[in-house]
C-alpha cells in the first residue's frame, strides 16, 4: 500500500476508533446536561437541548458534599504521595542491596496484589480496630497506601533496575549521602515511573467506596464515592443527580491524566521493559 | 543480554542509546553535593524519621478531621448525647428532628443523627455494631433485623415491650422479624407497602369508570386498556419480572407461603400446590400485561416510575407517588391509587410489609437513654403527627392506621388499606441472605421469561431457601 | 549488586579522626540501611495487607459469621470451609466461568490494545493526540460511573444501543431486547465494558514499547524481502516480548478479579450464569454472612492466580538475582 493511501486509511480507522471509544463518555456528559424528565426517552436525544444545569445543582447540593470532597482529596493525596515515597524507599532497598528476606518480600508483595479486595474488608477492619485507627482519615489513608504499595514497588523496582548503579556510586564517591543520592539523582530519573504509579494510586484511592464506608462512622468523615451512592435511596433513584455527580467525579481523574499524559507515556516504556 | 543493557537509559531520551556513564549528565553537579554531605552525615539515621514525617505530613491534617474515633479502646463512657443512625430517604429530616425534640423534651439529652446509605449497609452495620463504641440507636430495615438480633448485636428489649408498645398492636410485618425466640430486639418505626398506581386519563380513555375491587375486574379492565393501546412498548400494567415484592403478593393471595417453620427448621414452600397456583397466575399476568422487555429486569433499570411518568405504562405497583411526580410534575391530580385486589371479592392481595425498626446496640453504654428514644419514636403523638402527617408512611400499629386513615390524602389511603393485610417474611437471620444475593430476583425472572417452569424453579429455589434460612449465622 | 563503600575519605571538611571512625560506622549503617529503607513500607503493608492476609487465612478455617464478629467466639473448623466449597457442586461451574471469562478479557484486551498501539504508530500527530485523549477519558472514568452508563446504553426500551441497532434495520427491531437475559450476552456486554476501560493501559504501554524499536530493523527486514506479516513476527513481536509478558500478567491478575462491573450489571445472574469466583466469594461473605467461606474462596482464588502467573513470577525473581 502506498504511504499516502496508507496514512488515509489509518486516519480513517483512527477517527472511527475515537468516535466509538469516546461514545460512552459523551453519553454520560450529554445525559448530565439534560433536564430531569428527559433522561429516559425512547427516542434518545443526542444533543442536550435545552441545556439544563439542574442535575448539577442537585448533585452539588447534597449535604456534606464539601466534607466528602475534602476527605477524598486528603486521602487520595496521602495515597499518592505517601505511596510514592514509601515505595521509592522500599524499591531502593530491594534493588540496591542484597539482604536476607529480599526474595521473600518480593514474592509476598506480588502475591498480595492478587487478593480480591472485598475479601479483605473484614480482615482490614479487624486490623485497624486493633490499631485504634477506625473512623480516622489516617487509618483510611494507610489503607489506600497499603493497597497501592505492591504495584508501585514493583513498577519502581523495574525503573530502578534501569538506573545504572555507577551513577550513585560516583555521587557517593564525591561525598553525597544516601538521602541526597535518592533525592537528587534517583528521584528525577525514576520520575516517569513515579508518575505512572501515582496515577494508579489516584484512581485506587479516589474510587474506593467499600473501605471508606466501613471504616468511617461519622458522616463528615466519608469520601466522595459515598456521595455517589447517596442518589439511590429507598424512595427511588435520582438519575439526573447521579449522572451529573458521576461526571463531576470523573473530572479530576481525567484532568490529572491529561496533565501528566506526556510523561506517562514516557514512563510506561522504561519501567515496563526491565524484567 | 546486550539488548537489555542498551535499554537502560531509555527513560531519559525516549530512545535507545548506548550506555556510557560519562555521557550521562545528572541534573545537579556533584560539587554541590560536597557541601550537602556535611549536613547529611546523619542522613541515614534521619531516614526513617524523614520518611515517616513525609508520609504522614500529607495526612497530618487528617488529625484535625478525624481523631474522634481514637477514643479509649475500652467501652465508651456514658454521655448525654445519643448517636442515632438513620437510613437515607426513609424519614425526612423534619421527622427526625421531631422525634429528637420529643426525646429531648423527655430526657434533656441531645441527639446526634448520622445518615447512612443503603449500599452495603449490612456490612456497615456488622462492623459498626462490633466495635466497642457503636452507635446507640440504629434504624434497620425490618427484614434485616433478624440477622442482627440472632447474633447478639442488639439489646434485648423484651422487658421494655409494654412501655414501648403503649397499648397498641404492632403490625406483624414489623414486629415479627424483630422477635427471635420470643425475645424482642427492635421497635417498629414505620411501615411502607405497595398499592396500585394508575393513570386516570389512560384508564378513562379505555372506557373504565370505576376502580376494580376484585381480581377478575382488574384483568378485565387491563384487557380494555391493552386493546386501546396495542403498541409493543406499552404496558397496561408494567410489572418487571424481577419484582419479587409484587410477585409474592400473588403467592400469598393464593394461600401459599415462602417458607414454613416446623420446630426450628425452615423449609421452602414454593413447590406447594397453593404457591404454584399463585406463581402460575402471576406468570400469566406478567406476560400478558407487561412488555416482553420487562421479563428479566427489575424496577430500576429501566425505572418503572419513569416509564409510568412518560405514559408508557398505564399502571404500576409501587410504594409511593413521589418518584412519579418528580419525573413528571404535570401528572399531579391525574394519578389514582387502589390496593391490588385479591381473588376473593372485597379483599386485597396480602402485601409485603416493608419498613424499618429502631434497635439499640448491645454494646451501647446509653441503654436507658436509647430506650427513651425508642419510646419517643413509637409514641402515638409522634407516629400520628410526623410519621404519617409529615412523611406519609404507614404507622406501626393497626389502631394507628385506623385512627389516621381520615387524615390521609386521597392517594395515600390505598397504601394504608393494603397494609391491613400484610405478611412478614421469615423471621430468621438467613432471610437477609435471600434478599442480598439476588437469588429471589432470579427465581421470579426465570419464571417470567419461561426459562424454567414454576415447578422447576420452585424446586431449586426451595432447596436454596432450605439451606439459607436454616444457616446459623 | 552490593553497595560499594568509598575507599578514600570524602572531601576535605572532615576531621581525620572522624574519617577513621567512619568506615566502621558506615559498614554497620550500610548493613542496616536496606532494612531501614524498607521499614516504613513494611509497617504499612503489614498493617493493611500482611496481618489481614494472615487473618484471612485464619478466618477461612473458622466458622466465622456475624456471631463471631459480635461476640468474638470463633469456632475452629479446619478445612471444612474448603471442603464445602469444593464439594458443593458449584465450584466447577464457577471456576470454568471465571477462567473462560478471564481468558476472553485478556485475549480481547491484548489484541485490541496491540492493534491500537500499531495504529497510534502509523497515524499522524493530530490523530495520535485525539486517540490518546479518547483512550485516557475511557480509562479515567470511575468504574461505577462507567457501569451505570453501560446499564443505560443497553437498557431494554431506553437504551441508545438498542435504538441505534434498530435504526440499522439489519437486525430487526431490537428496542426491547434484553441483553442480560442470557448469560452469554450478559458476559458479552460486561466484556465490552471491561475491555473499554482496560485497553488504554495496554495500548499506551505497548505503544511506548513499539516506539523503542529502531526503524533500522524494519528496513533490514524489508531489504531482505520480508512482507508485512513476517517483519511483524520477526521484529515487532520479538522486541515487544518482555512488555507483552508484563502486560499479560497484569491483565490476568486484574481480569481474574473483576467484580464491580459484574455485580452491578447482573448480580451474578441470570440464574447464577455470570457468577465468577469473585462474585461467589462476595455473596458467600456478605449475603450469607459466612465470612469463613468467603475467605476460603478468596484464598482459593489467590492460589489459582499464583499458579497462572507462576512462570512470570519465577522469571521476575530470577531476573532480580542478576543484581
Amino acid at each position: 500500500m502506498k504511504p499516502r493511501s496508507r496514512r488515509v486509511t489509518v486516519n480513517a480507522a483512527a477517527t472511527l476508533f475515537c468516535v466509538v471509544w469516546i461514545f460512552p463518555v459523551y453519553w454520560m456528559v450529554n445525559t448530565a446536561f439534560k433536564p430531569y424528565g428527559d433522561i429516559l426517552r425512547p427516542t434518545p436525544r443526542f444533543i442536550p437541548v435545552p441545556l439544563s444545569l439542574g442535575n448539577f445543582a442537585d448533585a452539588l447540593g447534597k449535604p456534606f458534599f464539601g466534607d466528602y470532597l475534602r476527605n477524598s482529596l486528603i486521602a487520595t493525596g496521602a495515597a499518592v504521595v505517601g505511596g510514592a515515597i514509601l515505595a521509592l524507599l522500599a524499591a531502593v532497598a530491594l534493588t540496591r542491596f542484597r539482604f536476607f528476606g529480599r526474595r521473600a518480600f518480593l514474592i509476598a508483595v506480588l502475591a498480595v496484589q492478587m487478593i480480591p479486595s472485598p475479601a479483605l474488608v473484614i480482615p482490614i477492619f479487624l486490623s485497624l480496630k486493633s490499631a485504634n485507627l477506625l473512623n480516622t482519615l489516617l487509618g483510611l489513608s494507610l489503607t489506600y497506601i497499603g493497597f497501592v504499595l505492591p504495584f508501585t514497588i514493583w513498577t519502581l523496582r523495574g525503573f530502578l533496575h534501569g538506573v545504572p548503579v555507577e551513577l550513585e556510586e560516583a555521587a557517593m564517591v564525591d561525598g553525597a549521602g544516601r538521602v541526597t543520592v535518592i533525592r537528587r539523582i534517583l528521584l528525577p530519573l525514576v520520575a516517569p515511573g513515579i508518575i505512572a504509579s501515582s496515577v494508579f494510586a489516584f484512581i485506587t484511592a479516589w474510587n474506593d467506596y467499600l473501605f471508606a464506608y466501613v471504616e468511617m462512622k461519622d458522616q463528615s468523615h466519608y469520601t466522595l464515592p459515598v456521595w455517589l451512592v447517596s442518589f439511590s435511596t429507598s424512595t427511588g433513584t435520582d438519575y439526573g443527580g447521579l449522572i451529573a455527580a458521576s461526571t463531576l467525579f470523573a473530572l479530576p481523574v481525567i484532568l490529572f491524566f491529561l496533565v501528566i499524559q506526556r510523561r506517562l507515556v514516557e514512563g510506561m516504556t522504561s519501567g515496563a521493559v526491565k524484567d | 543480554m546486550v539488548w537489555t543493557k542498551r535499554r537502560t537509559l531509555d527513560f531519559t531520551k525516549g530512545q535507545m542509546s548506548s550506555f556510557r556513564p560519562t555521557e550521562f549528565r545528572p541534573r545537579f553537579p556533584y560539587a554541590l553535593e560536597a557541601t550537602v554531605h556535611q549536613r547529611s552525615t546523619l542522613g541515614i539515621r534521619k531516614l526513617p524519621l524523614l520518611a515517616g514525617v513525609l508520609a504522614l505530613a500529607a495526612v497530618g491534617v487528617s488529625g484535625c478531621g478525624g481523631s474522634s474515633g481514637s477514643s479509649t479502646p475500652a467501652a465508651a463512657k456514658r454521655s448525654s448525647t445519643l448517636s442515632v443512625w438513620y437510613m437515607d430517604g426513609d424519614l425526612s429530616s423534619q421527622d427526625q428532628a421531631a422525634i429528637g425534640a420529643a426525646f429531648t423534651a423527655a430526657t434533656g439529652a441531645k441527639v446526634n443523627v448520622q445518615i447512612q446509605e443503603w449500599a452495603n449497609i449490612n456490612t456497615k452495620l456488622s462492623t459498626a455494631l462490633a466495635q466497642n463504641d457503636p452507635p446507640d440507636v440504629v434504624e434497620i430495615g425490618n427484614t434485616d433485623v433478624p440477622l442482627f438480633a440472632a447474633t447478639g448485636a442488639l439489646a434485648d428489649l423484651t422487658p421494655e415491650k409494654p412501655a414501648l408498645e403503649q397499648g397498641q398492636s404492632w403490625l406483624p410485618g414489623l414486629s415479627g422479624p424483630a422477635t427471635v425466640s420470643g425475645h424482642l430486639y427492635a421497635a417498629p418505626l414505620f411501615a411502607g407497602d405497595r398499592a396500585v398506581i394508575y393513570n386516570k386519563k389512560l384508564w378513562a380513555k379505555a372506557g373504565i369508570t370505576s376502580v376494580p375491587t376484585s381480581y377478575a375486574e382488574l384483568t378485565a379492565d387491563l384487557d380494555k386498556i391493552k386493546t386501546a393501546n396495542p403498541s409493543p412498548d406499552f404496558s397496561a400494567f408494567y410489572f418487571p419480572g424481577q419484582y419479587w415484592y409484587g410477585a409474592l403478593q400473588f403467592v400469598w393471595d393464593a394461600g401459599g407461603q415462602l417458607a414454613t417453620e416446623s420446630g426450628s427448621t425452615w423449609s421452602g414452600a414454593l413447590a406447594s400446590p397453593a404457591a404454584q397456583q399463585g406463581l402460575a397466575t402471576w406468570k400469566t399476568f406478567q406476560n400478558t400485561y407487561s412488555t416482553a422487555a420487562s421479563r428479566n429486569v427489575d424496577t430500576k433499570s429501566p425505572d418503572q416510575a419513569a416509564l409510568f411518568a412518560q405514559g408508557k405504562a398505564a399502571t404500576i405497583l409501587d410504594t409511593s407517588l413521589n418518584t412519579v411526580l418528580k419525573d413528571n410534575p404535570a401528572l399531579k391530580g391525574e394519578i389514582g391509587t387502589f390496593p391490588f385486589p385479591g381473588r376473593a371479592a372485597g379483599t386485597s392481595q396480602p402485601v409485603f410489609l416493608g419498613g424499618s425498626d429502631l434497635a439499640i446496640a448491645a454494646k451501647s453504654p446509653n441503654q436507658a437513654l436509647a430506650e427513651q428514644y425508642l419510646k419517643a419514636a413509637t409514641s402515638i403523638a409522634v407516629q400520628t403527627a410526623d410519621i404519617v402527617g409529615v412523611d406519609g408512611w404507614t404507622p406501626v400499629s393497626t389502631q394507628l392506621i385506623t385512627r389516621t386513615s381520615s387524615t390521609l390524602s386521597e392517594t395515600s389511603k390505598a397504601f394504608a388499606q393494603a397494609a391491613s393485610r400484610s405478611v412478614a417474611t421469615p423471621a430468621t437471620p438467613g432471610w437477609a441472605t435471600i434478599e442480598s444475593d439476588a437469588s429471589i430476583n432470579q427465581f421470579f425472572a426465570a419464571i417470567a421469561t419461561g426459562t424454567q417452569s414454576p415447578q422447576q424453579a420452585a424446586q431449586s429455589f426451595d432447596s436454596h431457601l432450605d439451606q439459607a434460612l436454616n444457616a446459623t449465622p | 549488586m552490593t553497595q560499594t563503600a568509598p575507599d578514600r575519605a570524602p572531601a576535605a571538611l572532615d576531621e581525620p579522626r572522624a574519617a577513621a571512625r567512619r568506615p566502621r560506622r558506615r559498614r554497620l549503617r550500610d548493613r542496616a540501611t536496606p532494612y531501614v529503607l524498607l521499614a516504613p513500607a513494611t509497617v504499612v503493608l503489614g498493617l493493611v495487607l500482611g496481618y489481614p492476609l494472615v487473618r484471612l487465612l485464619v478466618i477461612s478455617m473458622q466458622d466465622y459469621g456475624l456471631r463471631a464478629l459480635f461476640t468474638g467466639v470463633t469456632p475452629w473448623t479446619g478445612f471444612s470451609n474448603y471442603a464445602q466449597i469444593f464439594t458443593g457442586g458449584q465450584f466447577g461451574g464457577v471456576l470454568l466461568r471465571t477462567l473462560l471469562f478471564c481468558a476472553a478479557l485478556v485475549g480481547g484486551t491484548l489484541l485490541i490494545g496491540l492493534l491500537v498501539a500499531l495504529m497510534l504508530g502509523a497515524a499522524g500527530k493530530r490523530m495520535r493526540t485525539a486517540v490518546t485523549i479518547c483512550l485516557i477519558c475511557a480509562w479515567a472514568v470511575p468504574t461505577t460511573a462507567a457501569t451505570l452508563v453501560w446499564q443505560w446504553l443497553f437498557e431494554p426500551g431506553y437504551g441508545v444501543i438498542n435504538w441505534m441497532l434498530t435504526k440499522l434495520t439489519v437486525f430487526g427491531d431490537l428496542t426491547q431486547h434484553d441483553w442480560f437475559a442470557s448469560s452469554f450476552s450478559a458476559f458479552a456486554v460486561i466484556w465490552l465494558l471491561v475491555v473499554w476501560q482496560s485497553v488504554p493501559f495496554v495500548a499506551l504501554t505497548l505503544r511506548a514499547g513499539l516506539s523503542q524499536i529502531p526503524s533500522s530493523y524494519y528496513e533490514t527486514a524489508a531489504i531482505s524481502g520480508a512482507g508485512a506479516w513476517t517483519s511483524f513476527r520477526i521484529v515487532t513481536l520479538q522486541f515487544l516480548r518482555p512488555i507483552l509478558l508484563l502486560v499479560t500478567i497484569l491483565s490476568v491478575v486484574w481480569d481474574f478479579n473483576v467484580f464491580n462491573q459484574i455485580w452491578i450489571l447482573t448480580q451474578g445472574g441470570p440464574d447464577g450464569g455470570t457468577t465468577t469466583l469473585g462474585i461467589w466469594s462476595f455473596t458467600r461473605a456478605f449475603s450469607s454472612e459466612s465470612f469463613g467461606q468467603g475467605a476460603a474462596i478468596a484464598v482459593v482464588s489467590v492460589a489459582m492466580l499464583l499458579v497462572l502467573t507462576a512462570y512470570y513470577v519465577r522469571r521476575l525473581v530470577r531476573a532480580g538475582e542478576q543484581w
